[in-house]
């Protein structure tokens, strides 16, 4: 007697369920992406944040250094031009750029440093060391997480079945903040002049 | 030229920091406020330092940790070991982020003191330099190193206290000062000029934030004026009220890579 509506009932309410499910499933990885990407602004922003926490505490090195080592022209020089370089970057790639600029003119000064004994000694040097030693340290941990951040989001973005929600959202890849292979080797001595 | 044998650790951080090595490494399990895996501090300064961490975190929120082991391996550095130990452990309050791990490698000879987020403020980088520099490494190289973490525990508390405008009252914590104090007066001075130099640079490099913890620094490595020390960073009177010891774990703070790192 009720069968007949059973027969109509049950597949209405499964219907239902899965619409329901589908839905949900839809809101879920749809937010999961916007959370992602905010993630991703937010550790940038913390990267950002840190570059430019190391470019305020470069002239008080520099003019630190040149009281010992005012002769070391060249090494100043690199150092102006990459702090230029990084103030006028704008995307993830030049600032990356920059960034790398930067650390090799660093390094080359760290190398410097050590012809100075005095220098090397001098307690306000050692502050200013520690404290760009920190930044440093904190502006890896930031691009890492930065990093950690973009390959999720990357991956996520381009696998099935979210790739569907991320192009209806035109979500796009993300940059990653590449360490450049000049940054990460020593820097040379040079042996002449 | 120069072999730069003695490479400078900011370069050194770039190099290893830069590899993406990923490193599925234990980090050690934590017992408490001290924990001391290298079997290095003794029984009465690790209690006056888990009494007086107990008492700040009851106070303040802020948690203090203090961490020795025999080796850092598999980890490549102290950077990376104290910033993965203080991130899992969560030392400080989530949220606010206000804690502070001080560790030592008795096998690779380094020490690093890792600052959270909301301590970064009261403990720049210069300022925990400066610290192991002045009350932890001359004790370490002499492999003193319950003396060292002690004194260095005595140093970073203090800074915290003040930030919190907080009086630290437990018992064994006074007593360990005024000890410190009276060998201060006795072996005489200790990089005195130091002290001027350095908080002249740090107000200026931090806007003057932190002006209370230099006075406690310069009072602590200044030639004269004992006196006023550490006086006043404790009440008269007023016994130690118990804290509450160590229970529950860390509050779950966050960690970003600030502080700074010696060899000794």
């Amino acid at each position: 007697m009720n069968k007949k509506l059973l027969y109509i009932v049950v597949p209405v309410l499964v219907l239902i369920l899965i619409a329901g499910s589908l839905f949900s499933w839809y809101i879920n990885a749809r937010n999961q992406l916007v959370y992602l990407e905010e993630n991703i602004d937010a550790s940038w922003a913390e990267v950002d944040n840190q570059l430019q926490r190391r470019s305020d505490l470069i002239p008080n090195i520099v003019s630190t250094v040149k009281g010992f080592a005012s002769q070391e022209k060249e090494v100043f020089t690199n150092i102006a031009n990459a702090r230029a370089k990084l103030a006028g970057a704008a995307t993830v790639s030049e600032k990356a750029e920059g960034a790398n600029q930067m650390e090799s003119a660093l390094s080359r000064l760290l190398v410097v440093v050590e012809n100075y004994p005095q220098l090397k000694s001098d307690q306000n040097f050692i502050r200013l060391q520690d404290e760009l030693a920190g930044t440093e340290n904190r502006l890896a941990v930031a691009r890492k997480r930065y990093n950690d951040g973009v390959k999720i989001f990357n991956a996520k973005i381009r696998m099935f079945p979210s790739s569907i929600i991320a192009g209806n959202m035109g979500l796009e890849k993300k940059p990653y903040f590449e360490v450049s292979d000049a940054a990460k080797e020593a820097p040379k001595v040079n042996f002449g002049s | 030229m120069k072999t730069s044998g003695n490479k400078i650790n900011i370069f050194l951080l770039l190099l290893i920091l830069a590899l993406p090595a990923y490193i599925s490494a234990q980090i050690p399990k934590s017992s408490g406020f001290v924990t001391d895996l290298a079997g290095v501090i003794n029984s009465s300064d690790k209690e006056m330092i888990e009494a007086a961490a107990a008492e700040i975190r009851d106070k303040t929120g802020a948690e203090i940790a203090v961490l020795t082991v025999k080796t850092i391996e598999p980890y490549a550095s102290i950077e990376e070991f104290a910033l993965e130990t203080a991130s899992e452990w969560g030392i400080g309050e989530k949220g606010k982020d206000n804690g502070v791990l001080i560790a030592v490698s008795t096998g690779e000879r380094k020490l690093r003191i890792e600052v959270g987020y909301g301590l970064e403020g009261a403990i720049p980088d210069g300022l925990a330099g400066s610290i192991m520099d002045d009350y932890m490494i001359p004790y370490l190289r002499n492999n003193d190193y319950s003396s060292g973490l002690k004194t260095g525990f005595i140093a970073v508390a203090s800074i915290v206290a003040k930030e919190y405008n907080i009086e630290i009252e437990g018992s064994s914590y006074r007593e360990s000062i005024q000890s410190m104090q009276t060998q201060r007066n006795r072996s005489g001075d200790s990089g005195g000029g130091l002290s001027i130099i350095f908080v002249l640079f740090v107000l200026f490099i931090s806007g003057g934030r932190i002006f209370w913890p230099l006075l406690f620094l310069s009072a602590m490595s200044g030639r004269r004026g004992y006196g006023g020390g550490f006086g006043s960073s404790f009440g008269r009177g007023g016994g130690f009220s118990g804290g509450g010891g160590f229970s529950g774990g860390f509050g779950g703070g966050g960690f970003g890579g600030g502080g700074a790192s010696r060899g000794f």
